[in-house]
C-alpha cells in the first residue's frame, strides 16, 4: 500500500477505505480536499441541475422510476447523483455519510459496480456496519485518527470501538459470542459464512 | 409531504415510525421538524434562551457549542441543536428527519430513553423518519408506510415481524432467514443476545 492522500493529518491509502467518525467531526474540510484532488465527492446536500444517466445504468440498479420521477426526495436524490458519476473518468470516489441513507442492496451493487471498475472508494460514516463494506478502516474521533488497519484487525479493538459509542458490527459481535459458547472458532464477517458453518 | 396530515388522527403521547422515500414539511405551528438546519448565529442567539444550556445538554452537547456557528458544526450537531431548540420551543409534536443517521450507538440508545422520557412525562408525540426499522421496532407504537405520497399501510407493534418483506431488513433478520433457509425451525428474535441462546439451544438439541 502507498498514501494517496494526507488530509488533516491522515493519510489515506492506496485500498479501499471506510472512515468511521463520531459524530461531532465536521468533515467540510476533508470535502474541499478531495474536491480539489480531482475525486468524485458525493455529499448530503450537493445537488447537480440535472443528471446524466444512461438508460442502461437505470436498468442495471433497477431505479427506471426515477427517469421520469418529478417530485424528487433527498433520498432519490442521492440515489440520481451517484448513478450520474458512475461514468465519470475520476479514478477515487469519496462518498460523505450518503450510503447509509440507502437501502442495502442499491448501496452494495454502487461498491461493486465501483470495484469492477477499478475506482478507488472512500465511505464516511457513522454506521459501524458499513465497517463491513471496504478493508480498511481509519476511525476517528475529535478530528484524530484513533484506529487504522485492515477492518478484521480493528474490528479486534472492542472496548475501544465501544469506549467511542459503537457496537460492534452484528455478525462479528455474534460470531465473537458464539466463540464464548464454544459453537465457533473465528470470528466472521458474512452472514452467509457463519451460517454454513454451524450448519454444514 | 405535510407531516400533519400524516399524523394528526393519531392518539397524541406516543411514538411513531414514517418510512418511505418523501421529504417531510410542516406548515403547522405545532410541529418541530428535527433536521441539521443552518443559521446566520452563534448556537446561543439562534436558541435565544435562558434555557439553553439544559435543552444543549438534554441534546447530549456541551456548553462550549454555545459559541460556535454553524458553519463550524458537524451535521450531528446541527440536528442536536435542532432538537434542542424544539425543546425549548414546546411544541407538541417532535419529528426526527433522519436523526439517527448521525448519532453512534450509544447516543441512539439515549435518544430512545429521551423519546420515551418526553412522551410519558411532558405529553409529546414523537414521529421518527427513518429507513431503519431497528430503530423503530422496539419503540415506536405504529409503523406507517407511505408510497406514492399516500400512506400504504399502518403496522401495529404486535404485527412487526409479519411484515418484514416490505423493509430494508435488519441484519439480524437476515441472518434469521438464512437459519430458516436451511430448513432450520428459527423464529425471529430483535435482540442478538436472544437470537444466541436460541442457536445454543438448537445445537445442544442437535
Amino acid at each position: 500500500m502507498k498514501v494517496m492522500f494526507q488530509v488533516n493529518d491522515k493519510d489515506i491509502q492506496d485500498i479501499d477505505t471506510t472512515i468511521l467518525y463520531t459524530p461531532s467531526f465536521n468533515y467540510n474540510e476533508d470535502a474541499v480536499y478531495f474536491i480539489n484532488n480531482n475525486c468524485l465527492v458525493i455529499t448530503k446536500d450537493s445537488s447537480p441541475q440535472s443528471y446524466d444517466i444512461s438508460d442502461d445504468l437505470y436498468k442495471l440498479f433497477k431505479e427506471e422510476d426515477l427517469k421520469s420521477k418529478s417530485d424528487l426526495s433527498k433520498i432519490d436524490e442521492i440515489k440520481l447523483q451517484i448513478l450520474s458519476s458512475l461514468n465519470s473518468d475520476k479514478e477515487v470516489f469519496v462518498f460523505f455519510n450518503v450510503l447509509t441513507y440507502l437501502d442495502k442492496p442499491f448501496k452494495e451493487k454502487i461498491i461493486s459496480y465501483l470495484k469492477t471498475n477499478n475506482k478507488r472508494i472512500i465511505n464516511y460514516t457513522t454506521q459501524i456496519e458499513e465497517t463491513l463494506l471496504l478493508d480498511y478502516l481509519i476511525v476517528i474521533h475529535n478530528n484524530s485518527v484513533i484506529m487504522e488497519g485492515k477492518k478484521e484487525l480493528v474490528l479486534q479493538e472492542e472496548k475501544i470501538i465501544n469506549k467511542l459509542g459503537f457496537n460492534l458490527p452484528f455478525i462479528v459481535e455474534l460470531s465473537n459470542n458464539l466463540k464464548l459458547y464454544g459453537l465457533v472458532n473465528k470470528t466472521y464477517y458474512n452472514n452467509q459464512e457463519l451460517v454454513d458453518d454451524l450448519w454444514k | 409531504m405535510e407531516i400533519a396530515n400524516i399524523i394528526e388522527s393519531k392518539p397524541k403521547s406516543n411514538i411513531y415510525g414514517l418510512v418511505g422515500n418523501i421529504n417531510l414539511t410542516s406548515n403547522n405551528k405545532n410541529y418541530n421538524i428535527i433536521t441539521d438546519t443552518k443559521f446566520n448565529s452563534t448556537v446561543k442567539e439562534y436558541l435565544n434562551s435562558p434555557k439553553d444550556t439544559s435543552s444543549l445538554k438534554m441534546a447530549l452537547l456541551k456548553d462550549e457549542i454555545l459559541t460556535k456557528k454553524s458553519s463550524e458544526l458537524s451535521i450531528g450537531d446541527l440536528k442536536k441543536v435542532s432538537l434542542a431548540k424544539a425543546l425549548i420551543e414546546n411544541k407538541e409534536y417532535i419529528v426526527l428527519d433522519y436523526f439517527d443517521k448521525e448519532l453512534t450507538d450509544k447516543e441512539k440508545s439515549y435518544f430512545k430513553r429521551l423519546w420515551k422520557k418526553l412522551t410519558v412525562d411532558y405529553k409529546k408525540t414523537i414521529i421518527i423518519f427513518t429507513n431503519d426499522i431497528t430503530s423503530l421496532w422496539d419503540i415506536a407504537k405504529e409503523i406507517i408506510l407511505i408510497d406514492k405520497n399516500k400512506v400504504s399501510y399502518t403496522i401495529k407493534e404486535e404485527a412487526y415481524t409479519k411484515v418484514l418483506d416490505l423493509f430494508d431488513k435488519a441484519e439480524i433478520t437476515k441472518f434469521i432467514e438464512l437459519i430458516q433457509a436451511k430448513g432450520i425451525d428459527m423464529k425471529y428474535y430483535y435482540e442478538s443476545n436472544e437470537l444466541l441462546k436460541a442457536i445454543y439451544r438448537l445445537k445442544e438439541n442437535g
